[in-house]
């Protein structure tokens, strides 16, 4: 069953995007061209992904330490909630990788292992990697290019928009199985203290 | 009368709350974060106020109780 987080994503972030890029297309097709809209334009794209994969990150993170929450007793949940989310990088950091995974990791479990079982991953960390290098040359207007992950093009951030969903989707899958099996674990561990 | 469980009004951005089992621990609302919450029970960050810095706690409504404003 899809988080809510995974959801919004699909049902409201990706539209979004969806429609920033339908604008990129029509500014990349002036005649005469306009580079510098054209330029102005890809910077914000990249910038308004990235936002919305934090974004996504974020929810689904809270999303997570909700049901964990509501896995305790009611005297302790409050205490769950604010440890879970105490330092949260996601709540400022950029959502590199390293966020990502310091963030989720709090779950009790290694996200790269079980990312890594599904092959495709690795490319998709990858872009996602890009993403974040050149949302920092976007956002500072910075004149020094990444060493990796161009040219800065319309084509480029497509191919990180759709890395940021097919992860979204493979995120959304990790933290389901992770909170069935350890709220399975928490309710054996009780009944066997009650026993 | 209703208690204080049986509330009804929805919470609101800068709301003053109250946290239930938390002795009396109170804070402010600071974003709506949407419906995240166990079949889709909508989450409400609160701001807590500590030194040097404020801490922050996401909870559901039935976490929460709404303070009157204070001027």
């Amino acid at each position: 069953m899809p988080s809510n987080a995974l959801l919004r994503w699909q049902n409201d972030r990706l539209v979004r995007l969806n429609a920033i890029d339908a604008q990129c297309d029509v500014v990349f097709a002036l005649a005469p061209p306009n580079p510098e809209l054209a330029d102005e334009d890809l910077r914000g794209y990249t910038m308004i992904l990235s936002a919305h994969w934090q974004g996504f990150c974020r929810d689904l993170h809270s999303e997570c330490i909700q049901i964990v929450a509501a896995a305790t007793p009611p005297a302790m949940q409050l205490m769950i909630q604010k440890q879970c989310l105490a330092g949260r990088q996601l709540d400022g950091a950029n959502p590199s990788y390293d966020t990502i995974r310091k963030d989720f990791e709090r779950f009790d479990f290694a996200l790269t292992p079980v990312l890594d079982a599904n092959p495709a991953n690795a490319l998709r960390i990858t872009h996602l990697d890009h993403l974040n290098k050149w949302r920092n040359y976007a956002a500072h207007h910075s004149t020094r290019l990444p060493p990796a992950g161009g040219p800065f093009t319309l084509a480029t951030v497509r191919v990180w928009r759709n890395s940021c969903d097919e992860l979204a989707a493979e995120l959304d899958r990790i933290m389901y199985n992770q909170l069935q099996a350890q709220c399975r674990g928490s309710r054996r561990n009780r009944s066997n203290l009650n026993a | 009368m209703p208690d204080a469980s049986s509330q009804t009004v929805t919470p609101k951005l800068g709301d003053r709350v109250k946290l239930r089992h938390a002795a009396g621990m109170t804070g402010r609302i600071v974003e709506l974060r949407g419906p995240l919450g166990p079949g889709g029970v909508e989450i409400y960050r609160v701001q807590l106020r500590r030194k040097p810095e404020p801490e922050y706690i996401e909870v559901r409504a039935d976490q929460i109780e709404i303070l009157p404003a204070s001027n």
